[in-house]
């Protein structure tokens, strides 16, 4: 098997191999910049220098040449090497930073060269924290600059498109963003103008930077030169949370994370996921954000005369909850799940009600005829489509639903606001008793005789089924007024977590929303009405999903978890992708 | 500005050039001197017309266009006089040049005449360091040698419309070698 040599030890490969990414993937480091492993290889940050040869092998025996003191002879390439560009080959030697002074020398000017004309502005710059440039001239880079002159200053604070703001002085040209528009979006927005000093990305003069997936170009920028207009200058890294979640904008089902702080949820960023969504996300996917924060249902809401929606306790919306169950015969409750809830809430919605006698739940699908793209944009606008399709609840369209609401005296629906997308218009809803168990405040809620406040994505832990049929699961983010970061070990804590108080000023208790898991209501609704049904999280759902379902089977959090998500037995034709 | 396009016999030659390359990228640099032989500069709508009619990202024109100072992105006199002021140039007088340049034709380096004749640039390293002080005109013929006198006869013979001959200059040890060689 060939063989390579990298700092004095031996490795085998198979295959064809780029040194660095042959050098990442066996945990060593190499600095780089303009690399990345989804993207063409230009090798222009020259960061990634690497010295490099080959034993010299006897053409006539086979056998390596030895020099006087018995140690192989090696001859090197004349010059050094830029790894991210240099194939491996049979025999090749490689010293990086760590055996080769050569090689560190050529990395410290390569950042004394990037830094001569970059600002150092890190206490303002929004990339400090998770900056390569930063970490690297940290680690790597000279104590001092011989420059005094002073820095070329390019355009600042330049609007490149609708969510992408550039500062091309801090650009150090790795064209990782030119190279995103013209190979993965395929927009061809963006280019390198001008040249020496002077140069920066930026668009062609009649053209705005609205690619549908500009944003990316933010994530994968290694310095500060291009940062989201929404959240520039909202947060440090250091002070978020960062909690690994499943986008629920599209039937995609993207892995993202999401960036915490106070129980706020602050910007939305792609998670890799070579089976999904590689190292991308749409633009569009990331201002579910506000979401999670704003308008939220807290505390369960009651009408009480007419049209009044007003606040109520908890045992007061259970109370009323069972009384309006208790006054009613079973067959005449209409359930409604939904595919933008969980596989866990939609399965204990349904198996609560069916307990009481109720007919199985019914669901409208959230698709818009092409409205997606070839990419990572669906027609589909839930996540759990094929979830709900899995569990066998009944898809309705939006007459048969209405019909069915007509011939209900009491209706429940999960999270999903179906006058808003025109499933079912207000009047539909005026007879029958109409219970909502919703994160936000929609016409829905409004139209809603009862409103139960339940988790959003962000504060629970549950999973989704993508149109793909990939079941993939989420984690609990933020707080809710009964979630306590330090107590439940799922949750991420973060520098203002762990040394902070609860009497710190930046700690806002506005933000917790006093809301519960669905299975976690349910559970109290039982308990008043004498039921047995009682989950303590939802991972106990998901196992018991796994038994009944065949579906299901073998599906856990912990595969979920250890294999980013698992490929159900469906075939991908169950949702109509154009 | 009114709508631009290219003539027929443009469109030809534009062919052409595209059939000597194996991508249509590659033709990009000779159309936009098309472009600006046609126009006189490739501002941002010349651009965008050689990218339509390449069926290219405006985006690639555009960072073609930038990084050669030769394609004029603004418009420009008819004839532009690029004064060499790098090394060789000013110990020879190159600045001299320029300023008895500037204060013949009214204008500042960068600037161009109110006729639109003359547009005046300082630039560096021409390349012709053995024959300086020299200029340029119009990214074309070189003026080597230059003089107070010589650079007023240039300005004379281009308001008249004479374009300066193309001088050879031939290096000593060229010539002694062009000798061998006939």
């Amino acid at each position: 098997m060939p063989e390579v040599f990298i700092d004095g030890k031996r490795y085998e490969f198979e295959g064809d191999h780029m040194a660095l990414q042959y050098m990442l993937d066996q945990g060593l480091e190499v600095p780089f910049f303009c690399y990345h492993p989804s993207m063409s290889i230009p090798a222009n940050c020259r960061q990634c220098m690497v010295k490099a040869g080959q034993y010299m092998k006897n053409d006539e025996t086979g056998e390596y040449e030895l020099d006087e003191e018995g140690e192989r002879k090696i001859r090197w390439f004349p010059k050094l090497q830029t790894s991210c560009a240099l194939k491996l080959s049979d025999g090749m030697v490689i010293q990086t930073q760590e055996t080769s002074d050569e090689a560190e020398r050529a990395q410290k000017d390569t950042l004394e060269f990037i830094l001569a004309n970059h600002p150092l502005d890190c206490p303002i710059c929004d990339q400090a924290g998770e900056c390569p440039l930063q970490i690297q001239t940290y680690k790597y880079g000279p104590e001092g600059s011989r420059f005094e002159v002073k820095k070329v200053h390019k355009p600042k604070r330049v609007e490149l498109g609708p969510r992408v703001t550039l500062d091309a002085e801090r650009c150090i040209n790795c064209t990782r963003c030119v190279r995103f528009t013209e190979e993965i979006s395929e927009s061809h927005q963006l280019t390198i103008v001008s040249r020496g000093d002077k140069n920066y990305p930026i668009t062609a003069p009649s053209e705005t930077f609205d690619d549908p997936y500009s944003l990316n170009t933010v994530d994968i920028c290694p310095v500060g030169a291009l940062t989201s207009t929404d959240f520039r200058f909202k947060a440090r890294v250091w002070e978020m949370n960062q909690t690994p979640s499943i986008d629920i904008s599209n039937g995609k089902g993207c892995n993202v994370d999401l960036w915490t702080r106070d129980n706020e949820v602050l910007r939305i960023t792609p998670r890799q996921n070579d089976h999904v969504n590689d190292y991308w996300m749409p633009d569009e996917s990331r201002n579910a954000y506000k979401l999670f924060n704003e308008n939220r249902v807290s505390r369960p809401f009651i009408k009480l005369d007419g049209d009044n929606q007003s606040n109520s306790s908890w045992n007061n919306a259970i109370e009323t909850f069972a009384e309006v169950l208790e006054a009613n015969d079973s067959s005449d409750i209409l359930l409604i799940g939904s595919p933008h809830a969980s596989v866990e809430e939609n399965y204990t919605f349904n198996k609560f009600f069916n307990l009481l006698g109720a007919p199985n739940a019914r669901f409208a699908t959230h698709i818009i005829d092409g409205y997606g793209d070839d990419f990572l944009i669906t027609d589909d606008q839930a996540p759990n489509t094929s979830g709900c399709r899995l569990l066998n609840l009944d898809e309705s369209s939006s007459s048969e639903l209405k019909t069915a609401v007509s011939q209900a005296k009491v209706v429940i629906t999960l999270g999903d606001d179906l006058i808003d997308r025109d499933v079912l218009s207000v009047s539909d809803l005026e007879d029958p008793y109409v219970v909502s168990l919703a994160t936000n405040h929609n016409e829905m809620t409004k139209a809603s005789d009862l409103v139960i406040p339940i988790t959003c994505v962000a504060e629970h832990a549950a999973s989704y089924v993508n149109i793909d049929g990939r079941i993939q699961r989420s984690f609990p983010a933020k707080e809710t007024k009964y979630s306590n970061r330090r107590l439940n070990l799922e949750m991420s804590e973060g520098r203002l977590d762990r040394f902070g108080t609860n009497f710190d000023n930046w700690v806002n208790e506005d933000n917790k929303v006093d809301c519960l898991p669905v299975w976690e209501f349910l559970n109290k609704l039982a308990e008043r009405l004498g039921l047995e049904f009682e989950y303590r999280h939802s991972r106990e759902i998901m196992t018991e999903i796994s038994e009944k379902l065949d579906t299901f089977a073998d599906v856990s959090f912990e595969r979920m978890d250890e294999e980013k998500g698992i490929q159900l037995p469906i075939k991908q034709s169950k949702v109509e992708q154009k | 500005m009114a709508e631009l396009s290219f003539t027929q016999e443009e469109l030809d030659e534009i062919e052409k050039i595209k059939a000597k390359f194996p991508t249509v990228k590659a033709a990009t640099l000779q159309v936009l001197w098309v472009a600006q032989r046609k126009y006189g500069h490739v501002e941002p709508e010349v651009q965008q017309l050689v990218a339509e009619t390449l069926d290219l990202p405006a985006a690639h024109v555009h960072g073609v266009a930038s990084f050669y100072t030769q394609y004029y992105k603004e418009e420009m006199g008819k004839f532009v006089l690029d004064v060499c002021t790098c090394l060789s140039c000013q110990l020879c007088g190159g600045y001299e040049i320029l300023h008895h340049l500037e204060d013949e034709l009214g204008i500042k380096a960068g600037e161009t005449t109110d006729d639109g004749m003359f547009s005046i640039q300082e630039v560096e390293c021409l390349g012709a360091c053995g024959y300086a002080p020299m200029l340029q005109v119009t990214n074309g013929v070189y003026v080597n040698n230059l003089t107070e006198e010589k650079a007023d006869e240039l300005i004379k013979n281009l308001r008249e419309g004479r374009m300066p001959e193309f001088e050879s200059m031939q290096m000593p040890k060229l010539e002694k070698r062009n000798q061998a060689a006939s």
